[in-house]
Order: C-alpha cells, then sequence, then structure tokens
C-alpha cells in the first residue's frame, strides 16, 4: 500500500517534469530545478525576510482561532442548551453557513484595512462556524437518559458535563474544532493574497508580481506542507479524543 | 418559530439603524440599513449583469466539478485499490488552500472568464469527491448480491440499486458544492478580476463605499441563500422519487 502511494507520487512528479520540459519555464516549473532554487533562496535571498513573515501569519492564526474556539464554544453551549433559543436561531445560522464565506472578506477590509486586523476578523469567522456547528452536533448526540440518570443520582451539574455530556460529544467536538483551525488557517492567507503588506501570503504575492516564479513554487510548497503537517498533528489529536472517549 | 426568527431579524436591522443615528457606529464602516436599502435601489439596474457574469461562471465551474467529482468519488469509492492508494492524496488536495495557487493561475488563464471557471471548478471538485466516494463505499453489499442473485443484470443493478443506494451522498455533495464554486469564482474575481459580482466588491471596499459594498454583499449572499433553498428543494423531490 505504502509502496502504491509513493509511486503514484514518483509518477505524478515525472509526468510533471516531462510535460513541463518543453513548455515555458517560467510558468510551468519543472520539481527537478526546485532544490537549486532552495538552495539560492537559502544562499542569496531576494525575498522579503522571512521568518518575520512566517511569525506573523502564525501569530494572525493563533488569534483567529483562539477567538474562533472561545466564541464558538460559548454560542454553541448557549444556542445547544437553551432548546427554546436553540430552535429559533439555529437556522439563522445554518443560513449564514451556505453563503460563500469570501463575500464578507472586502466589507472586513473596509472596516479594519489592510493590516493584520482584517486578517485576523476572516480567520475567526472561518473557523467559527464550524465549531458553533460542532457544539450544536454533539450536544444533540448526548443521550438524554444519561443525565437523567445521572441527576437523579445526585450528581453535581459540574460533574455531569464532565462525565456524561463531554465524552458523548467529545469526537463531534474535536472533529470540529480541527474543521475550524484548518478554515481560520485558510482565512488568514485568503485575506493575506487579497492584499496585504506583510505575512506569508505577502511574500507569495510578492514573488509572483515580480515573476520570480521558482521562488513562489518553493513557498507554496513549504505552506502547504506546513498546513498538512497542522492538519495531520488535528489527526492524531481527534484519534486520540475518540480512543479516549470511547 | 418563523415569527421569532422573523422578529430578532427585524430588531436586529432596528437596533443597527439607531446605533448609527445616535452616532454609536460610524456610517463610514458601518452604514444604516436604510443607507443600504438605498444602495440597493440605486444599483438594482447595474447589478443585474454582474451578478448574472458570476452566476454563469461559478455554474460552469460548478457544473465541470460535478462532472470530475461524482466520475471520480464514483471510482474511488467503488474500486478498492485505488481507494487505498489516492484517498490521500485526494484528502491532501482537499485541505491544502487553493487561494495559494491563484497567482500561478491567473498569469496561465488570464483575468476573464478561464480563470474564475477553473478556481470555482477547484474549490468545488473535492468536497464532491469526497462525499460521492464515502457514500458509494456505504453501498450495502447484501443489496448488490441479493439482486445479482435474483438474475439482476449489470445495467439493472447500476439503475435499480447503486444509483438510488449513492444519490443521496451524490446530492449533498452537490449542495456543498455549488457553494463552494461560487466561493473559488468570487475569490479569483476579488483577486485578480476585470468583472463580476467580487471584482466589483472588491473595488468598492477600496474605494470605501460602504453603503454600496454593504448592499453588493446582501445581493450575493440572498443569491446563494436561494440557490441553495433550490437544490434542497430538489433534494426532497428526489427523495420522495427513490
Amino acid at each position: 500500500m505504502l509502496l502504491g502511494r509513493a509511486a503514484v507520487l514518483l509518477l505524478a512528479l515525472v509526468v510533471w517534469e516531462l510535460v513541463a520540459a518543453p513548455l515555458n519555464p517560467l510558468l510551468y516549473i519543472r520539481p527537478s530545478s526546485l532544490p537549486a532554487t532552495v538552495l539560492r533562496m537559502w544562499r542569496r535571498p531576494e525575498l522579503p525576510p522571512l521568518p518575520q513573515h512566517v511569525w506573523l501569519t502564525v501569530q494572525e492564526i493563533a488569534a483567529a482561532y483562539a477567538l474562533a474556539i472561545a466564541a464558538g464554544l460559548w454560542l454553541g453551549f448557549l444556542l445547544g442548551l437553551r432548546r427554546t433559543v436553540g430552535r429559533i436561531y439555529e437556522p439563522l445560522l445554518a443560513a449564514l453557513y451556505a453563503i460563500p464565506s469570501v463575500v464578507w472578506y472586502p466589507s472586513l477590509m473596509l472596516f479594519f484595512g489592510l493590516g493584520p486586523a482584517s486578517k485576523i476578523a476572516f480567520g475567526f469567522l472561518l473557523g467559527f462556524f464550524p465549531i458553533v456547528l460542532a457544539v450544536l452536533a454533539g450536544i444533540r448526540q448526548v443521550p438524554a437518559q444519561l443525565i437523567t440518570v445521572a441527576v437523579s443520582m445526585g450528581a453535581h451539574p459540574a460533574t455531569v458535563f464532565r462525565k456524561v455530556m463531554l465524552p458523548a460529544m467529545a469526537s463531534t467536538l474535536v472533529g470540529g474544532l480541527r474543521t475550524g483551525l484548518a478554515l481560520s488557517v485558510v482565512g488568514v492567507l485568503v485575506g493575506e493574497i487579497l492584499g496585504s503588506r506583510s505575512g506569508v501570503g505577502y511574500v507569495i504575492n510578492y514573488a509572483y508580481g515580480l515573476m520570480m516564479t521558482h521562488e513562489y513554487a518553493v513557498l507554496v510548497l513549504i505552506v502547504a506542507v506546513a498546513v498538512l503537517a497542522i492538519d495531520g498533528a488535528g489527526a492524531l489529536l481527534e484519534a486520540r479524543v475518540r480512543r479516549w472517549a470511547g | 418559530m418563523l415569527a421569532l426568527q422573523v422578529l430578532s431579524l427585524a430588531a436586529l436591522v432596528v437596533g443597527w439603524e439607531g446605533a448609527v443615528r445616535l452616532g454609536l457606529a460610524d456610517p463610514l464602516f458601518v452604514p444604516a440599513p436604510t443607507a443600504v436599502a438605498a444602495a440597493l435601489a440605486a444599483g438594482a439596474g447595474e447589478v443585474v449583469p454582474r451578478l448574472a457574469d458570476t452566476l454563469l461562471k461559478a455554474l460552469l465551474g460548478y457544473g465541470l466539478a460535478v462532472v470530475l467529482g461524482v466520475s471520480g468519488g464514483l471510482v474511488l469509492g467503488s474500486r478498492r485499490l485505488v481507494h487505498d492508494v489516492a484517498m490521500p492524496y485526494v484528502v491532501a488536495l482537499y485541505s491544502i488552500p487553493k487561494v495559494l495557487i491563484l497567482p500561478w493561475i491567473v498569469v496561465i488563464f488570464g483575468l476573464g472568464l478561464g480563470t474564475a471557471v477553473l478556481t470555482g471548478m477547484l474549490f468545488a471538485v473535492f468536497p464532491i469527491v469526497l462525499m460521492v466516494a464515502a457514500g458509494t463505499r456505504d453501498v450495502d453489499p447484501a443489496l448488490i448480491t441479493a439482486a445479482v442473485s435474483m438474475g439482476a443484470t449489470r445495467g439493472q443493478v447500476a439503475r435499480k440499486v447503486l444509483l438510488p443506494a449513492v444519490l443521496p451522498s451524490v446530492l449533498a455533495g452537490m449542495r456543498v458544492g455549488m457553494v463552494f464554486a461560487m466561493l473559488g469564482v468570487l475569490l479569483a474575481e476579488m483577486f485578480a478580476g476585470n468583472r463580476g459580482m467580487g471584482f466589483h466588491m472588491q473595488r468598492l471596499a477600496l474605494a470605501f463605499k460602504a453603503p454600496e459594498l454593504f448592499a453588493a454583499t446582501v445581493i450575493v449572499s440572498a443569491l446563494s441563500i436561494a440557490v441553495v433553498l433550490f437544490l434542497e428543494h430538489l433534494n426532497q423531490r428526489l427523495g420522495r422519487w427513490r
């Protein structure tokens, strides 16, 4: 299986190399030219200093995700634990989810400007929805009779929450938190690429604006690998939580 | 229920209007609902061609994504070997932010139709593939065995057993795919367009025309909710057919 997967990747690289060979080398980057590009970028950096911009993007993502978790958990439990409020507002929330999220970005840009604030706001907005919806779905999964039994045996509300509700909703909740992180990352990157003066997205735009396409390809690969690594870490965490919740 | 929903939306609009009138919110950034309504009415004539432009691109990208996504999902879901080898890559491509390759697409396909359609397709195809593949894998093999043992032909199995069993996930994928196709098209237009709602909205934001921008946001939002509701309606009718 692993062998098959590696073969597919290798085949894709070879096909790309062969297809790109007769084409414009500036537009169709050959994989074989990338190691030299990495070396060149390391030795003689022509791009804006990468560590500083990466650090800014990481900070933006962290802020957006933290806000999304706080607001998402709060609103999710508020709507989920109060049935009547939930029945009124859940459909409205679902309707908002049906709107392609980029429509909010120009308004956020107008409101927060081109700096990090608009990126944080957009990353927050994207990360927030899956978290709220996961909390709502999770609460619905908690078997009502378990709560009744625990309460009738005299369990404290905090104990009911920790011992009954949390295990029952854990895997859904963690799934939502993982999607939320992925979307916060996407939101910040989209914001940076649509218009910014700093951050990884800015450097990517900068490289492409000057037609430094080899450097651009390397940057895209680095960001893609970083995103996949974050997602992989999230998947491991999710599996652990699922085991804990049984 | 509906009355309470309408009531709270109305309260939100009235409160918003009040906040702007009382000077609690700066109308330069947060225009009053009345100002947005005025902009909506004033721009109604120009908005239709722009909206049609964006919707056409989204439908083209969506159509491509449905064809590619459904067939890809069926193959991935029904062939075990293909699934085991290719699935990690499909999931990886799904989770990598597509916006990263937008600059590259723009340089190759230019500012017009091609870039927007391709981006819309790219955003929509992966969720469709994943949902259809998952649905196809979940088809109960016992149903197929039973149909074959009762003498059903391949065509009959496909039409009478597989299609109804896979249909819900295909429809679910198609519903999600439409939102993603709109998203991709709007994003491409915002990044490097010269027409369409996305381009228009980005220009309004940079020109600080908040009422017009809010009006455009309302229109695009209403359109996407309408499209999703239409697909949902279609979904229910097909559900009755099953």
